[in-house]
């Protein structure tokens, strides 16, 4: 994966964001992760504390919630859910790949503590 | 104080890659992204694709490289305009590097234009650029565990090609589980062996673009 790209995309939107609205720093931002992804929240951490230095993201942490890979089988109809870092979608039920994902490949800021 | 935010983290990108649709789109010119890992064949395939091809369709180029001039300097060769993309450290091309790397291309006169990405079996994939069609190329020297080890190129591509077919009684190589792997991975992946060494399989993989660009 391309953590290091993510997270300066990730800063860049934060920055954007309290420029355009008049905020000084940012002290944390929450990011929600699908794991379906790819991506190593562990990288993605690292890569974002070695981005955020010069900027007004300097002081603040990175809350990163993962949530599980949702599907349903298009076979045989039933929906499951995983905790594992699913990249190849397999129905549990029948086996089948032919898979409809719900959630997984999310990959969103959804809050900003700021000040 | 709190800030509620629903912003999708690569959006710039998607945004970007689908102004860079519209742009080639307009210009009439058909985008192929080119992955592979390092050493697979992909400038090789170029040079044998373009020569085949340069006489019925009019072909530009994108090369993409962490680093050097090399492969462009291969293509420039074959008298076709070439624009040679430095990362300078990152796996793989996004969108906003092929809106500037496009600007210095005569779009117009184009019918085709290959995006050699950078060598990377991972993250090429996960980047959309503004293409029409993904091909990968895996040459048969890396394995053929490669598909489950690595779905995700396999499920995004349309067209698979397994090169270095000249080599295969020399290796211990499955090229039947190669190409089952792949299609259980992506049923709709249309297949090709070739060598870009002997030329193998070349015309068919020529014949089947130029069909499926037009």
């Amino acid at each position: 994966m391309h953590e290091a790209s993510i997270a300066y995309e990730l800063l860049n939107i934060a920055v954007n964001e309290c420029h355009k609205n008049g905020y000084k720093s940012i002290d944390s931002i929450k990011v929600v992760v699908g794991r379906a992804t790819g991506v190593m929240t562990d990288a993605l951490l690292f890569a974002f504390n070695v981005l955020k230095k010069d900027t007004i993201a300097k002081n603040a942490k990175l809350i990163i919630e993962e949530l599980p890979v949702r599907g349903v089988c298009k076979d045989c109809g039933k929906e499951f859910e995983s905790n594992e870092n699913y990249i190849i979608f397999e129905c549990p039920n029948c086996g089948s790949f032919s898979v409809n994902l719900l959630s997984g490949k999310e990959l969103n800021i959804t809050e900003m503590e700021v000040s | 104080m709190k800030v509620k935010l629903t912003t999708k983290i690569l959006d710039a990108n998607d945004r970007i890659a689908e102004e860079n649709k519209r742009m080639f789109k307009d210009a009439g010119v058909y985008v192929i992204n080119l992955m592979s890992s390092p050493g697979a064949g992909k400038t090789s395939l170029l040079e044998k694709t373009i020569s085949a091809i340069k006489d019925k369709v009019k072909v530009g180029v994108i090369e993409g490289d962490i680093t050097g001039t090399n492969d462009a300097e291969r293509i420039e060769r074959l008298g076709v305009p070439v624009v040679q993309i430095n990362t300078e450290g990152a796996c793989h091309l996004d969108a906003n590097m092929i809106a500037e790397a496009a600007r210095e291309l005569p779009l117009k006169d184009l019918d085709v234009l290959f995006i050699e990405n950078v060598g990377n079996l991972v993250c090429p994939a996960e980047f959309k650029v503004g293409e029409d069609m993904k091909v990968m190329i895996l040459s048969i020297t890396e394995g053929d565990d490669k598909p489950l080890k690595y779905p995700l190129m396999f499920q995004e591509s349309s067209v698979l090609l397994i090169n270095k077919i000249d080599l295969k009684d020399l290796l211990d190589v499955n090229i039947e589980k190669i190409k089952k792997d792949a299609q259980f991975l992506n049923p709709k992946i249309k297949i090709f062996e070739i060598s870009c060494k002997t030329g193998q399989g070349i015309n068919e993989w020529t014949s089947w673009l130029l069909t499926n660009i037009s």
